[in-house]
């Protein structure tokens, strides 16, 4: 509410001044889509369950591979309620100290005076060549799991899509942090020192099973993003912290169907990537209220009584969550490198969060490979220490590799809370001294 | 035998009680403690001799949380228990154990030559310690293992069946660093390698597991170590720094070469060890005086000056490891004793080249002080990482013909590249791993003869892939040393039908061991030149002289 007044505030005094007036609009409409309304489409009502019966009414507000999914029976989406993903105020502060200080470089990912909060509120425009490449930045320095986070544990399913035998289970911890753009955890705005100047360490640590047990995973990412990823692997049975190379990004990440560079949507450099908006729409996106779901007791249960979202549909690759009508904007990203495995990427944005709900990956021949689904939590109705922070919590995944019927699935714990990922836990000695 | 077995049982069993009576105090006391650990059966095949190996073993890990205090944080109690019983002894003592007798020294890896049998060397003596009183006698201390030691090799007076028992603890210092503590019996991994060791030096390596082919983590001798690091994290010009001391306050282990009998004795020294010189046969002639002073024959081996326990033992390290943009770096210094034994010529009197009557040498571990260093680089041109290692060592002492031994400092590197490749034709969706290195040793007061090169070079390849989510993997080792002009070939295929089932199906094909070395004994009798004993088993190396140990490998493991 306080935000919300605060908010108020601004846009009244931006009335003053019309110049100004506009870009606040900008940033009200960019981080408060629904406040005026939410997105209404004709037979679309939350509720609603849409199957293979009635999958036409769909055929609009889902994307292709998700459609095609519910058409075959596959999948049945129940319809929630679109609700409001506020992000922290801190954040939406940030933004506003920015407002009409950014603005991209000459190159692909090159961007001047973007420190902290959303890079781009305006909207975009299809007459923009480079809207995608802006929706991409807001992506890159968006809130996603704010300045750190963790998933402790994750649960990583390799799964047959036709059999619906589990055939691998992965259990990890994750562990993000942003060394820059910090807007609301201590040091703000950046950790110092940071000779190499860091933007963001992602942390990966295996638990189960026995036989990767001990394997981690430490990606540096430069506030430079035409400087290539710093990334190490430790393995248990060699006890040694190695260097990959970007060769890996694009990998079988463990075996399972994700490659690195799909991390959280996307997870590599802007530069890597010719981004091009395709245009803005209300879609059905997975986001919903975790403690309403359907839960899996069986695969994770402990002490604060939380419980992972159950899985469900064909092989038992579909999450089983609520779907909402959001504002969505479609890019799509294609590789610069001509040897990349993929042709392109399709991202679903959500618009108000700039999480990447809904991605379709086509191979090189141009066909859909893979369909790449993350839901999102609302964090007030998730685990307790991570209502109010603001965050859209990552909260189940499933990437279907459509030609080989065959997809991993993601259960998660994920918590907002700085403790569990301090700075030292984002360095090379950690890999040594955390492994046996 | 049945009295054996059941000595040896009685220590298997007394291994698990502890091992369980450990688990169950752990588990009581702190619920949160982790348990994870694997039982596998090993059965190898060797061409000619039948089953090589039929080793089981159970092994268990854990990490118990212990309660911090104050600025102490990460407290944790850790351990890796292991037994291990290698059923090769049992299965076909035919041809490994107490009873395999050889018709020569070598007779497993190289034509008779004329330096065995006569008056020169007689055949190693399986086991000494079953077999031969005074070799044993002589012996001890180092490669004096019995048949139900290499049958239950965890189960000894060093407890090795406590593969690993450490306190780790972590102080956070007011400025942001860390103090980091590792007490305990532990591996310390210096270095970037595999297969060979450069850097990675701090614990001898048990080489009678599998000589150098499992993995190192497998078959390093844990130590008792005491180790701090001073983590500083990122400062104004590294990304990362650390400083670590290590101080190794174990009692000194050398490395295992395996004791004559043992399916796997790298360089079959454990054979040489336990042979004899049969002087005693020559003409009185053949002697100063007209005399032969030897009434029997002369053990190789006289005694094993194996250092006790002082603290000017010990041995300590220094390492400097950071990260410094594209570079990962790190700069080591340690004293430490040279883990492969050196013999020091016993002549029958000072100046005599002829040995004394009770032992031709006596094994010495010198100590040796190391300066090195190493580098990783992510060469973005060419997507793919460079690996180099150096050290340079002085106090080692290498074997020589004339004078038993001699020290020398050494020169030794290694490069290592790693790419990751998609070959779509093989696989579209996972790159393979290549994965390259060039050993290299340069010996700087090199002597004519010594049996070995003053520049050698060892290249290995390895080329893995992986199917179905990683369950199929084959790959490819391939070893190569370029001037004994020996290769090992080692093609594997890995199953993972389940989480907790692993097969691993694999073949080990070596060629090689043909270089001879002038033995000036020999020579000095008048007869052949060029042999293969005692000398040329340095300078084939341990492919070289493992070229008749082709082998078929099954291995099965149960993890939890």
């Amino acid at each position: 509410m306080l935000k919300m007044s605060a908010l108020s505030l601004i846009v009244a005094a931006g009335m003053a001044t019309p110049a100004v007036a506009a870009t606040l609009q900008d940033l009200e409409n960019s981080f408060y889509p629904y406040k005026s309304g939410k997105p209404q489409v004709e037979g679309i009502q939350p509720g609603m369950v849409i199957n293979k019966d009635n999958w036409q009414k769909a055929k609009d507000v889902l994307d292709p591979a998700m459609l095609e999914f519910v058409k075959a029976g596959d999948y049945e989406i129940n319809v929630g309620d679109t609700t409001s993903f506020d992000l922290h105020a801190s954040y939406i502060d940030a933004t506003k100290e920015r407002l009409g200080k950014v603005k991209l470089g000459a190159k692909v990912g090159e961007i001047e005076g973007a420190d902290a909060g959303r890079p781009f509120v305006e909207e975009p425009s299809l007459d923009d060549p480079r809207a995608g490449e802006k929706l991409a930045w807001n992506f890159k320095y968006g809130y996603n799991w704010g300045d750190s986070a963790a998933i402790s544990p994750f649960y990583w399913k390799f799964r047959n899509m036709n059999n619906s035998k589990v055939e691998r289970t992965l259990k990890f911890n994750f562990h993000f942090l942003n060394f820059t753009h910090r807007t609301q955890q201590a040091p703000v705005p950046a950790i110092t020192p940071n000779p190499s100047n860091l933007f963001r360490g992602t942390y990966v640590q295996v638990v189960e099973p026995f036989d990767v047990k001990n394997t981690q995973l430490l990606i540096h990412r430069y506030e430079d993003d035409l400087k290539r990823d710093n990334a190490y692997l430790y393995l248990g049975f060699q006890r040694r912290v190695r260097r990959l190379s970007t060769g890996q990004v694009t990998d079988a990440f463990l075996g399972s169907d994700i490659m690195i560079e799909d991390f959280e949507g996307y997870n590599g450099r802007i530069s890597d990537m010719k981004w091009t908006f395709k245009g803005a729409k209300s879609m059905l996106l997975p986001m919903y209220n975790h403690n309403e779901m359907a839960l899996d007791s069986e695969t994770h249960q402990d002490e604060d009584g939380y419980q992972v979202v159950a899985f469900g549909g064909k092989g038992g690759c579909f999450p089983q969550v609520s779907w909402q009508l959001r504002k969505v904007y479609e890019v799509e990203a294609v590789p610069v490198d001509p040897n990349h495995p993929i042709s392109k990427r399709v991202h679903y944005m959500d618009a108000q969060t700039f999480t990447i709900p809904r991605t379709n990956t086509y191979d090189r021949k141009g066909d859909l490979w893979k369909a790449w689904t993350i839901g999102q939590a609302h964090p007030d109705h998730h685990l307790p220490a991570n209502k109010g922070t603001g965050v859209s919590i990552d909260d189940s995944f499933s990437m279907i590799d459509t030609q080989a019927q065959h997809c991993t699935t993601g259960q998660f714990k994920g918590l907002v809370d700085p403790s569990l990922s301090p700075a030292s836990k984002f360095t090379v000695q950690n890999m040594r001294a955390s492994g046996r | 035998m049945t009295k054996k077995i059941t000595m040896s049982f009685n220590k298997l069993a007394a291994g698990v009680v502890v091992a369980i009576g450990m688990s169950q105090a752990a588990t009581v006391s702190a619920a949160e403690t982790q348990w994870a650990g694997f039982v596998e059966n090993a059965t190898y095949y060797r061409e000619g001799r039948g089953i090589s190996k039929f080793r089981n073993t159970a092994q268990a890990e854990f990490l118990k949380p212990l309660e911090s205090s104050g600025a102490w944080t990460d407290v944790t109690l850790n351990g890796v228990l292991r037994a291990t019983y290698d059923g090769v002894y049992d299965l076909n003592d035919d041809e490994f154990g107490k009873d395999a007798t050889e018709p020569y020294l070598g007779s497993n890896w190289h034509p008779q030559g004329s330096a065995t049998g006569g008056p020169f060397l007689s055949a190693g003596v399986p086991f000494p310690c079953d077999n031969d009183p005074t070799l044993c006698n002589n012996l001890d201390g180092y490669m004096d293992h019995d048949e139900d030691d290499a049958r239950f090799p965890d189960f000894n007076d060093e407890l090795d069946f406590l593969r690993e028992f450490y306190i780790d603890a972590t102080r956070n210092l007011d400025n942001g660093d860390q103090l980091s503590f590792r007490i305990g019996k532990q591996q310390v991994v210096w270095g970037r390698t595999d297969l060979f060791r450069v850097l990675d030096v701090i614990n001898p390596v048990d080489y009678s597991r599998h000589s150098i082919y499992d993995e190192l983590e497998d078959i390093r001798i844990p130590q008792w170590i005491a180790q701090a690091e001073w983590r500083m994290g990122p400062t104004g010009t590294f990304d990362d720094s650390n400083l670590a001391v290590v101080w190794n306050f174990d009692k000194f282990r050398p490395s295992n070469l395996g004791t004559c009998g043992q399916a796997y004795r790298i360089l079959d020294a454990g054979c040489f060890f336990s042979s004899s010189m049969n002087l005693n046969l020559l003409p009185g002639a053949a002697f100063p005086g007209g005399a032969n002073p030897y009434g029997s024959a002369v053990p190789i081996i006289h005694d094993v000056e194996d250092p006790d326990w002082a603290l000017d033992n010990t041995q300590l390290g220094v390492k400097w490891e950071g990260v410094y943009g594209d570079l990962t770096f790190s700069l080591n210094a340690l004293h430490y004793r040279q883990q492969l034994p050196s013999l020091h010529f016993r002549p029958l009197a000072p100046g005599l080249p002829i040995p004394a009557t009770d032992g031709v040498f006596d094994i010495k571990f010198p100590r040796v002080n190391l300066v090195g260093g190493s580098i990783d680089y992510y060469s973005q041109a060419m997507d793919a990482v460079w690996r180099l290692e150096t050290t340079y060592t002085h106090g080692e002492e290498l074997p020589r013909d004339t004078d038993g031994h001699k020290e020398t400092d050494m020169l030794r590197y290694v490069i290592g590249f790693d790419k990751n490749q998609l070959i779509p034709a093989l696989n579209e969706t996972r790159a393979f791993l290549i994965s390259a290195q060039l050993f290299g040793q340069h010996i700087l007061d090199y002597e004519t003869d010594m049996p070995d090169f003053e520049d050698n070079w060892i290249g290995t390849l390895l080329v893995k892939g992986w199917w179905m989510s990683d369950r199929l993997s084959p790959q490819l080792i391939v070893a190569h040393d370029f001037r004994a002009g020996a290769t090992a070939i080692a093609p594997s295929v890995e199953w993972l039908p389940t989480d907790n089932w692993k097969l691993t199906l694999g073949a080990n094909f070596k060629t090689g061991g043909d270089e001879t070395f002038d033995w000036s004994v020999n020579n000095g009798a008048g007869a052949t030149p060029n042999d293969y004993e005692p000398l040329a088993r340095f300078s084939n190396g341990p492919i070289g002289v493992a070229n008749q140990e082709d082998e078929i490998q099954l291995t099965v493991r149960y993890s939890f």
